[in-house]
């Protein structure tokens, strides 16, 4: 049964923070909470300040104004605040000239693991992420996914209270990608706090109990995920492969039509509960040879998103 | 078997341990420069010559790893190690000179080989040697932060060492007195003082007024890598 974390206590907590960049870019007056055992999504299409906010949520970045607190604790230098945050960055950096296992051992020890607890729980993370073989070979001959796979090694081999995973499922296979589902909804279940920054809508429907859908640096909405689905029952999303770009103004003006978006050769449309989606195809009357493929599905958050900022997070895979 | 690294200081061995054509690189060519110096030169070039071969050893390594590692993202997992920014460039810096020292080890050596009788300035050189690589690679790690280029942190690197160097007085002895005091202000004058003297030539310095001075500079050095482990680490 899964830990209840409506009366604890945040484990981490920031208000109204801000952390901008020359150019405008940044995050803006975030307000987020989160508690033992919860996982939250943070969610939003490409420069919208998901790694930013989670580098200030890690500590590798300062806010420029706001506060943020760890275990209630406000000086993210603290070295036994620090112990207690697994991280895993947008970038897999590691020492490219050490192998995996080279790696691993250092970030296990600097987080404070004596070496016997190190050696087995580096067995078993290794076994566990596939790289079992690939240990004894320098990081700089690894492909992306193996170092992302060594970063999750990394973030996890200390057992930390709070989980900070940037995509985590960036360039895993389908199989890893199931296997670190299962992993952190384990995790979550035994009280470890998890924040995830992702665009993949089904890893956040699957394991997120709360999401955050970032824009432009700004929170733009939040919710229990269940709560957020409910706002789209009874609609649907129409997918259409279009040979050739065709104009949205047309498919806007309908009133069966919520919102749409172009997303290389796919438009996205989101029909308003109980909408016909052969009013979209009537619109395009004479025009049918331009569209490949159509197809009618269940709306997800990434709709959610595309309705309330017109714009589609990118495809995860 | 393989080396394992639990601690910052011992990674940054470990990684020079294992990288094998960069280590003879670094061992054999201060060497290479050395031997003509120590056995060919007269002693004002050659510790002129060695004094810049020095410093330059202590600071392009550092401004060259740290910009590298700014570039990869290394510098952000840094930041999120339990550690405080302040050890974590000690521990860092002082490794990397330690290595660099290493380096210039035996060229040190080939110098009282040459020139047992000057042993009195043994202790002065080693002294003033190691503060200096400990500054240099300060001054590198701060300037790896002015960019994301290695090129461009190598010029940073050149633009105040070459004037701090002729105001130590290494390029041209110094006679006018205030330049004078400046060059006491400057760690390269104490070290091409000790390395005048190790070399039998004329310093102006006394043994004993060198290794003060290589012992401050290294004290001084400390402190500020320790002031300044913020400015390095979490400057974006």
């Amino acid at each position: 049964m899964k830990v209840n974390t409506a009366s604890e206590p945040s484990l981490l907590a920031a208000t109204g923070l801000t952390r901008s960049y020359r150019g405008g870019r940044g995050v803006f007056d975030i307000t987020l909470n989160l508690a033992a055992g919860e996982v939250l999504g943070l969610m939003g299409p490409n420069g919208s300040g998901k790694s930013t906010l989670l580098r200030v949520l890690a500590t590798a970045a300062a806010p420029t104004t706001g506060r943020v607190s760890w275990f209630g604790n406000p000086d993210p230098r603290l070295p036994s605040l620090r112990r207690r945050l697994g991280v895993m960055l947008d970038q897999a950096a590691h020492f490219d000239k050490m192998t995996g296992y080279q790696n691993a051992w250092f970030f296990a020890r600097q987080f404070g693991l004596s070496s016997e607890v190190a050696r087995d729980r580096l067995d078993e993370l290794f076994r566990w992420s596939g790289l079992l073989e690939a240990r004894d070979q320098l990081v700089g001959e690894y492909s992306l996914g193996m170092k992302r796979k060594l970063n999750l090694v990394e973030a996890l081999v200390h057992r930390p209270s709070i989980l900070l995973l940037d995509e985590p499922t960036l360039a895993l296979d389908y199989r890893a990608e199931l296997d670190l589902i299962e992993r952190l909804q384990l995790l979550s279940l035994t009280g470890t706090a998890v924040l995830l920054a992702t665009n993949d809508v089904h890893l956040a429907e699957r394991i997120c109990d709360r999401v955050i859908f970032l824009h432009c640096g700004r929170a733009i909405r939040e919710g229990q995920v269940p709560e957020l689905l409910t706002e789209l029952a009874g609609s649907k999303e129409v997918q259409l492969q279009v040979n050739s770009p065709i104009a949205l103004e047309g498919l806007r003006s309908l009133p069966a039509v919520e919102a749409a978006n172009v997303d290389g050769d796919t438009v996205h449309i989101v029909l308003a509960r109980g909408a016909n989606p052969a009013q979209v195809l009537a619109v395009l009357n004479g025009t049918a040879d331009l569209v490949s493929n159509m197809r009618v599905r269940r709306p997800n958050l990434g709709d959610l998103f595309l309705k309330l900022t017109g714009e589609a997070l990118p495809v995860a895979r | 078997m393989t080396m394992l690294a639990g601690t910052i200081w011992q990674r940054e061995l470990v990684e020079f341990a294992q990288r094998r054509r960069s280590l003879i690189i670094k061992l054999a060519f201060p060497l290479l420069v050395g031997i003509p110096l120590v056995f060919v030169a007269p002693p004002f070039y050659a510790a002129s010559s060695l004094t810049m071969l020095i410093a330059i050893i202590g600071t392009l390594g550092a401004g060259a790893v740290l910009t590298r590692e700014r570039q990869s993202g290394l510098t952000l997992r840094y930041r999120t190690l339990p550690v405080t920014p302040g050890r974590l460039l000690i521990e860092r810096l002082s490794t990397s000179a330690s290595i660099d020292l290493l380096q210039v080890t035996p060229v040190l050596v080939l110098i009282a080989v040459r020139h047992p009788s000057q042993f009195a300035w043994w202790p002065a050189l080693l002294l003033c040697t190691t503060s200096v690589l400990l500054l240099g690679n300060l001054l590198g790690a701060v300037a790896s932060t002015l960019s994301d280029s290695p090129g461009e942190v190598m010029l940073y690197v050149f633009i105040p060492l070459l004037p701090l160097l002729y105001l130590s007085g290494v390029f041209t002895p110094l006679s006018q007195p205030v330049l004078l005091v400046v060059s006491r202000l400057l760690p390269f004058s104490y070290l091409h003082q000790s390395l005048l003297g190790a070399l039998a030539g004329q310093p102006n310095l006394l043994p004993w007024e060198t290794l003060l001075g290589g012992f401050g500079f290294l004290v001084g050095a400390a402190g500020m890598t320790g002031r300044l482990g913020r400015r390095v680490t979490e400057s974006d």
